[in-house]
């Protein structure tokens, strides 16, 4: 927080976080877990509201870019589809980052 | 030389368009934009020089010469113009009107000192902020861009300096061919297997 000139603190300026961008933050706490990652652990880590990973969940399960693992605790992994697209992306976001774009 | 950085330039346009594709993200498409025109001017202008030549100079073949060289400035100029207004975009610091570029309605029939003055300003720009970029970031592939784009500003200053001295031709286009390898560098880094 940076006080402002009345005092009173003022947030910083929020960053707008595409859908990709959940997406990707999804999948980088479950690679980072060891590929198998409790949805607790990806609410914290992705900054989530349960609703919202719930349904972010859902869709990437769609897509087949995770799975769901487990039979007595939920547990999320990637599949092979979205190892590989973990990768791309993050050729991609070094090449725009080298020219100072954020994707 | 302009046909390796032509390649170049087209490698790098084709990733900006990889990455457009997936992420949406406008100023990835005006990178594409960007370096189709940067390639294009290269090769249009690269063709007519090996035209001349092959014509033996003839005086009745260096007229393309001159087109292959307008054609060329018009190309960087709108390329770099882009990349600027990518820049402000990204960075939002100026009014978007502020950065409209008209191109003014003169046709350079060889190389000309105020045509290489325009396109090094616009190259110390995109300099400044891919510089400011690389000090944020501290990574290499952010320092290879900037060195690219200033070496490309370097050689736009060599060209200028060409219109007064024949001599800094060469120094010009070894400057250009610099920054583009430099370009590819970054790309290749960018591309290796983790």
């Amino acid at each position: 927080m940076i006080p402002s000139e009345q005092g009173e603190p003022t947030k910083p300026p929020t960053k707008y976080r595409s859908q990709l961008r959940i997406y990707v933050d999804i999948m980088r706490v479950i690679q980072r877990e060891g590929n198998q990652a409790k949805p607790t652990r990806i609410l914290y880590g992705a900054n989530l509201s349960h609703d919202r990973l719930v349904r972010y969940l859902e869709e990437l399960k769609s897509l087949a870019v995770i799975q769901e693992i487990g039979n007595d605790d939920k547990l999320y992994s990637m599949t092979q589809k979205g190892i590989e697209f973990l990768n791309n992306f993050r050729k991609l976001e070094s090449f725009a980052e080298a020219f100072g774009f954020r994707i | 030389m302009e046909i390796i950085a032509f390649v170049i330039a087209v490698a790098v346009a084709y990733q900006a368009l990889k990455g457009y594709r997936l992420s949406k993200e406008r100023t990835l498409l005006y990178l594409n934009f960007s370096f189709i025109l940067l390639g294009a001017g290269l090769l249009i202008d690269s063709l007519s020089n090996v035209f001349v030549l092959m014509g033996g100079f003839h005086r009745g073949l260096l007229f393309l010469s001159a087109i292959g060289y307008t054609i060329n400035f018009i190309a960087q100029f709108l390329a770099f113009g882009i990349l600027v207004v990518a820049y402000i975009h990204q960075t939002r610091s100026v009014s978007s009107q502020a950065t409209l570029v008209v191109l003014p309605a003169v046709t350079f029939f060889e190389h000309n000192a105020l045509a290489e003055l325009i396109l090094m300003f616009l190259l110390i720009f995109i300099s400044a902020q891919t510089g400011i970029n690389y000090g944020v970031t501290k990574a290499k592939n952010a320092l290879l861009v900037f060195a690219a784009f200033a070496s490309l500003a370097v050689s736009h200053f060599f060209f200028l300096l060409f219109t007064f001295a024949p001599i800094f031709f060469p120094f010009a286009h070894i400057a250009q061919l610099f920054g583009f390898l430099l370009l590819l560098a970054m790309l290749l880094r960018v591309n290796q297997p983790q």
